[in-house]
């Protein structure tokens, strides 16, 4: 059910929190900054790490689904959005919005937006594929001891359930009920039975499981946690470029080199203003090049 | 320390919203998303200082779970879900609290089988609201009554749809006008009517029926024993 698989490779053997702060900081900077070469550094980073963690086959698909989203935004920026001084053409004109004005720079801001989005999507899709999420779970379990215990609870009964599904599916079936033919209310009505069903035996197996949990003793003391996962060489390397990359970043937007400004006019690009981006590269693709090195050269592996 | 964190919250909320209104550039994405994180933390945290209760926890995770799960039997007959009418039925019949973890831990778990995103916090709040909300309404009626019941569902199918479009808006879209707000709350609009059918349609199907099984499964819930002097 999950599509978390282990993979041999650096950034599955990460501790968990270097990771999700790896994503924070991506995310947190793909929000602040809007300069596009900027955006698209993140880009080329968070992809660089996701295809040295093996999973760039799903992130085709992932991108694929953005790209859909981005020609929407393009779309809907640049026939509403009226700002901007350079006008590429006139369209037709629409009774309620008058005639409509295809401005050079709302197509520039909503293509940089597709850049903003696609990045935080392929962020997501790093930690849908990179991360357990029991393991993320397990860390804010010393902080939230009962809603993190719902969450792991609902995490495990997920595919039961759905099994459970399929189970009382293909009972009904057997036992001659239409599910696929016939009108749609029809189809609808016949569905109905199976969802009671799973939630009266669901009921049943949650008493159940408090029954387990009560036998156990939990909630008669004070509560105990332990941590499995290591802190290695690696984790404190990664966390240093994202140290440095956060300091960049705000450096960057402060000095307002990573703001660009859109409207009325675009403002001109000023090469001197990149400087920040590549430090940001750099340190952003750490742990892609850390894997690459771990790949190939044993001592390193031994040693990080 | 309960008066800290609520001073806290209200605090950073305050503190950005007097931000937003000064002429910085105002990052409405980041500030929207610390917002909500920080409103379903406070319900998340309210949670917690309730004493532990197996019964209650196996109860939230359950029904979460099958909230989440019951997505599945009806996407193949059409686009609609009976999520909202779960949660909302179990915050009806189990309360406030109950009703909001089983919303927020609901929208989390089936993300993590779907695909988390941004999306997330956003959809933890909306689902977490529908069944506090529904929980407001149970606390004032005797028994279930459909009418009511099925009125508020409708109107969650659009409110759902419009929490929802905010998080799209201020991500996506400048600049924030009147125009553009309303050019993305029209585009929303046959999505959010289909939601509001189908929970309509699940109220009228279902509503009693989960009702009197959830009824009883909290009466057999909460046993408690009298002592014998009473008796």
């Amino acid at each position: 059910m999950l599509v978390y698989r282990e993979k041999d490779n650096l950034i599955y053997k990460l501790h968990p929190v270097t990771v999700m702060s790896y994503i924070a900081v991506v995310l947190l900077l793909s929000l602040i900054f809007s300069h596009p070469v900027y955006l698209l550094v993140l880009f080329f980073a968070v992809g660089a790490v996701i295809i040295a963690s093996g999973n760039a086959d799903k992130w085709k698909y992932y991108l694929l689904m953005a790209s859909g989203i981005v020609v929407m935004i393009i779309l809907v920026n640049s026939v509403f959005v009226q700002n901007g001084s350079t006008v590429l053409f006139y369209g037709p004109a629409i009774p309620v919005m008058g005639k409509i004005k295809v401005t050079l720079e709302a197509v520039c801001f909503s293509a940089a937006m597709g850049i903003r989005l696609v990045v935080i999507i392929s962020v997501f899709c790093l930690y849908t594929y990179a991360v357990h999420p029991d393991k993320v779970l397990k860390l804010f379990s010393r902080f939230g001891k009962k809603a993190v215990l719902v969450v792991t609870l609902a995490t495990r009964l997920f595919p039961l359930m759905v099994q459970d599904v399929r189970r009382v599916t293909e009972v009904q079936r057997c036992r001659g009920v239409k599910l696929d033919t016939g009108s749609l209310r029809q189809r609808l009505k016949n569905r109905l039975p199976v969802v009671k069903v799973v939630l009266l035996s669901s009921l049943e197996r949650s008493m159940q499981i408090a029954e387990s949990m009560h036998a156990r003793g939990y909630g008669s003391g004070p509560r105990s946690f332990y941590s499995r996962d290591l802190w290695r060489p690696r984790d404190f390397f990664v966390l240093g470029a994202l140290v440095v990359s956060v300091m960049t970043g705000l450096a960057a937007v402060f000095h307002d080199w990573a703001v660009f400004t859109y409207y009325p006019r675009l403002e001109n690009m000023n090469f001197k203003e990149l400087n920040a981006a590549l430090i940001e590269m750099l340190a952003l693709s750490l742990p892609a090049f850390l894997n690459w090195g771990w790949k190939r050269w044993q001592l390193l592996k031994l040693k990080i | 320390m309960k008066n800290i964190y609520w001073t806290l919250i209200l605090a950073v909320t305050g503190l950005l919203l007097v931000l937003s209104v000064l002429p910085v550039g105002v990052n409405w994405a980041l500030f929207s998303a610390v917002i909500i994180g920080l409103a379903v933390l406070t319900f998340f945290w309210r949670f917690e200082k309730k004493g532990a209760a197996s019964k209650e926890i196996a109860l939230i995770a359950t029904m979460a779970s099958f909230a989440a799960v019951s997505r599945i039997p009806f996407a193949a007959v059409m686009s609609i879900q009976p999520t909202t009418f779960i949660v909302m039925i179990t915050g009806y019949v189990f309360g406030v609290q109950e009703g909001f973890m089983v919303g927020a831990a609901a929208a989390l778990v089936s993300n993590f089988f779907l695909g988390q995103g941004p999306w997330t916090p956003w959809q933890m709040f909306s689902w977490g609201l529908c069944g506090a909300s529904a929980a407001l309404l149970g606390s004032k009626l005797k028994g279930f009554k459909l009418l009511p019941f099925t009125v508020l569902a409708f109107c969650w199918g659009y409110l759902f749809g419009w929490i929802m479009n905010l998080w799209h808006w201020v991500g996506f879209v400048y600049p924030l006008t009147l125009k553009t707000f309303t050019a993305a709350y029209m585009a929303s609009f046959p999505f959010d009517t289909l939601h509001a059918l189908g929970n309509i349609i699940f109220s009228f199907l279902l509503g009693k029926s989960f009702y009197q099984v959830l009824k009883r499964f909290k009466n057999k819930m909460f046993v408690s024993y009298l002592d014998q002097n009473q008796l």
